[in-house]
């Protein structure tokens, strides 16, 4: 996937596009927002990362001005700001996603791959399957091989949130922003004690641990 | 005290003012008082010269000159010192009676300055009003006063006026020094007071009189502002200590694996142990960093302005809720007991955050097999929120302490965490105007926090 990335910290910026390239993406770069927007409008991009504070133009202002023209390209926001207010505004600004600095690269990596497999259009299905485990999202029921399984509302929404991202990594802050609504991390370990309810229920098998990223949910070994 | 900085001081330069102000004042009244005394005088005196020739004239038309003289001598006979003077003249302008000179007999008033005659002012001629009456035989009558005495009683009134001001103005005047210096002094107490502080003896404070008024309550607010002051930066250094002596540790564990590394690393497995390691403790420092901030960004207070006013109930039901598997995986039992329909105007992250704190400190700093409970109810005194266990508690010496930054219990060193939990609970809770307060509640620790209630939307 093509990516431009446009970030003032030269450092930063090296490691994003070095690291990104090895995940297999193609990154452009540019340290300033106006060489940015420039580029934008050359390039043919999937995804763009912005820094909010950038020289030139800056972030919130650029993807204002962008959203007008090219109202479907994902945008991530990177930001030393991290208060709730700042985040709102990056996203009512036209930002796809928000993520605060310093933030570990797996976060980064899960949340771009996120953004550029979100389905364009948003059909909302009415049950999905993975493997041999259902969820019904209307009746709020989860079977595996046709045997019903109990969960708590918070369980079923986790899973939910898993299976829509189905061989997809879904980081622990991710989880705190979609299943919680948490946009901070309140260092505990419910999203922990959560997954090992959900995979005693479930079967262990299908959720899987990434080191040091975080969950990935896809059909399991038992399954057919 | 220097006589320019008397001077100069404010409450002498009101004293001058409002001197200068009560000078007018007088001055006009002495004026008013000088002109209506003397106007009226004045008139007395024409009035009786009138009612006098009129009564001549009627002696006069009863027997002639002859009766008319007889009645003037009895008058000036009778008189006393400062009576009327009477002069009669002839019809051929003969003087037949008196000594005032002659003049154009026609009837009216004419104004004769003569020689003193020993009642007037020294070095002043005599001022004498006069009316002539022109009488039936061409003899001419002229009854007249000495109107000098008018001005007399005027300067009489000026010179006791202008004693009275005199006195007045240098009562003033010395009490305006008098208040001034006393005001002064005191000024110069709270100044020298400043002066030191300024030099570095931050713990002067200004000396009180210990009466209630003004001055005394300036003193003691400003005491009362350098004493939070001092508390601040007490805290403050408090704090830099603290954040350099709880980051040592963790940088200084850092330096020992990498260092330990460098020597004795053998194969990749290793290596990313090391990493592992690395990253962990930077992870652990960067967190309290992060908490640090925090708590200076919510003692701000900048988040005040993004208050809302939330369901308290509902976002303790949630985390109460999310913390339930927890809780019983780290053997406790965990009970809740929470009214609904309870709103308080705050800031939802804040206040989670908060709750999570305190949780997570009741599952690390408790044995298994501990009770917790929540409780949310309205009281008497507002919507109170309390987390209690009967763990094994904290002394009660030290139930203040425990919201300190990097307060740490010393059995509790060894756990997780940067002491930085529930000094993010103080904050908020400040932030929030909540009263926080832990106690014990025999055996454990009760930490409750109380909120204003927020009447529910109609």
């Amino acid at each position: 996937m093509h990516i431009l990335l446009m970030e003032d910290e030269p450092e930063l910026g090296a490691y994003i596009v070095r690291r990104l390239g090895e995940s297999g993406h193609r990154v452009d770069y540019a340290s300033r927002g106006d060489t940015g927007l420039g580029l934008v409008s050359e390039g043919n991009y999937d995804l763009l990362i912005v820094d909010r504070m950038l020289p030139g133009v800056d972030g919130l202002s650029l993807v204002k001005s962008l959203r007008k023209r090219q109202p479907n390209l994902p945008v991530l926001f990177l930001s030393n700001l991290g208060g709730l207010d700042d985040r709102v505004e990056g996203l009512n600004s036209g930002g796809d996603d928000y993520l605060v600095k310093p933030f570990a690269f797996a976060e980064l990596l899960a949340r771009v791959n996120a953004l550029l497999r979100r389905p364009q259009h948003t059909g909302q299905p009415t049950s999905m399957r993975v493997g041999n485990l259902e969820i019904d999202l209307i009746k709020r029921r989860v079977t595996r091989a046709g045997k019903k399984i109990d969960l708590q509302p918070r369980e079923f929404e986790l899973l939910e949130y898993l299976m829509r991202r189905t061989e997809q990594i879904v980081t622990r802050t991710m989880l705190l922003e979609g299943v919680w609504r948490y946009h901070f991390d309140p260092k505990t370990n419910i999203v922990e004690t959560h997954i090992s309810r959900l995979r005693s229920k479930i079967g262990s098998d299908m959720i899987q641990t990434v080191r040091g990223s975080g969950y990935l949910i896809r059909a399991g070994r038992a399954a057919s | 005290m220097q006589v320019g900085q008397l001077l100069r001081s404010a409450s002498f330069r009101l004293t001058t003012a409002y001197v200068a102000l009560f000078s007018i004042s007088v001055s006009i009244l002495a004026s008013l008082i000088y002109f209506s005394a003397t106007a009226e005088l004045q008139h007395e005196i024409r009035t009786r010269i009138q009612v006098d020739s009129v009564a001549l004239g009627a002696e006069y038309a009863r027997g002639g000159t002859s009766q008319l003289m007889q009645a003037m001598a009895d008058r000036q006979r009778g008189h006393l010192v400062g009576g009327l003077d009477y002069t009669l003249y002839g019809s051929g302008g003969k003087l037949l009676f008196g000594k005032l000179p002659s003049t154009a007999c026609r009837r009216g008033w004419v104004t004769f300055v003569g020689p003193p005659d020993g009642d007037e002012p020294p070095g002043e001629m005599e001022k004498l009003a006069v009316l002539v009456t022109p009488l039936a035989g061409g003899e001419c009558l002229l009854v007249g006063d000495d109107i000098g005495k008018v001005r007399k009683f005027g300067s009489l009134i000026l010179g006791s006026f202008g004693w009275v001001f005199l006195l007045t103005v240098t009562m003033a005047v010395a009490g305006g020094i008098f208040l001034s210096s006393r005001f002064l002094r005191r000024i110069e107490a709270i100044n020298r007071t400043a002066e030191a502080i300024i030099e570095g003896d931050i713990n002067r404070r200004i000396p009180r009189r210990g009466a209630p008024d003004d001055l005394d309550r300036l003193a003691s607010t400003l005491n009362r502002m350098l004493d939070r002051t001092t508390s601040l930066m007490d805290s403050l250094r408090h704090v830099s200590n603290d954040v350099a002596h709880d980051l040592r540790t963790p940088l200084g564990r850092l330096r020992n694996t990498l260092e330990n590394a460098k020597e004795s690393i053998s194969s990749p497995e290793d290596y990313r142990a090391v990493l592992d390691r690395a990253v962990f403790e930077v992870d652990g420092i960067l967190d309290t960093f992060g908490a640090i901030l925090r708590v200076a960004q919510i003692e701000s207070g900048s988040r005040r302005s993004g208050f809302q006013r939330l369901s308290l109930s509902e976002l303790v039901c949630d985390v109460c809720e999310t913390f339930a598997p927890s809780m019983e995986d780290a053997g406790k039992t965990f009970l809740t007991d929470i009214q609904p329909g309870l709103y308080v105007q705050g800031d939802r992250e804040l206040l989670v955050q908060s709750l999570v704190n305190i949780l997570e400190n009741a599952i690390t700093h408790t044995a298994a097999g501990v009770r917790v409970i929540v409780s949310l109810k309205r009281s008497w005194r507002g919507v109170e929120l309390s987390i209690s266990d009967n763990g094994a508690g904290v002394p009660d010496a030290e139930c203040e302490n425990i919201f300190k930054r990097f307060y740490r219990l010393e059995r509790s060193r060894s756990a997780a965490g940067n002491g930085l939990g529930l000094s993010i609970v103080a904050a908020v809770a400040e932030l929030h105007g909540a009263k926080i307060s832990s106690s014990s509640s025999n055996p454990g620790l009760k930490v409750t926090l109380l909120f204003s209630p927020v009447r529910e939307a109609a």
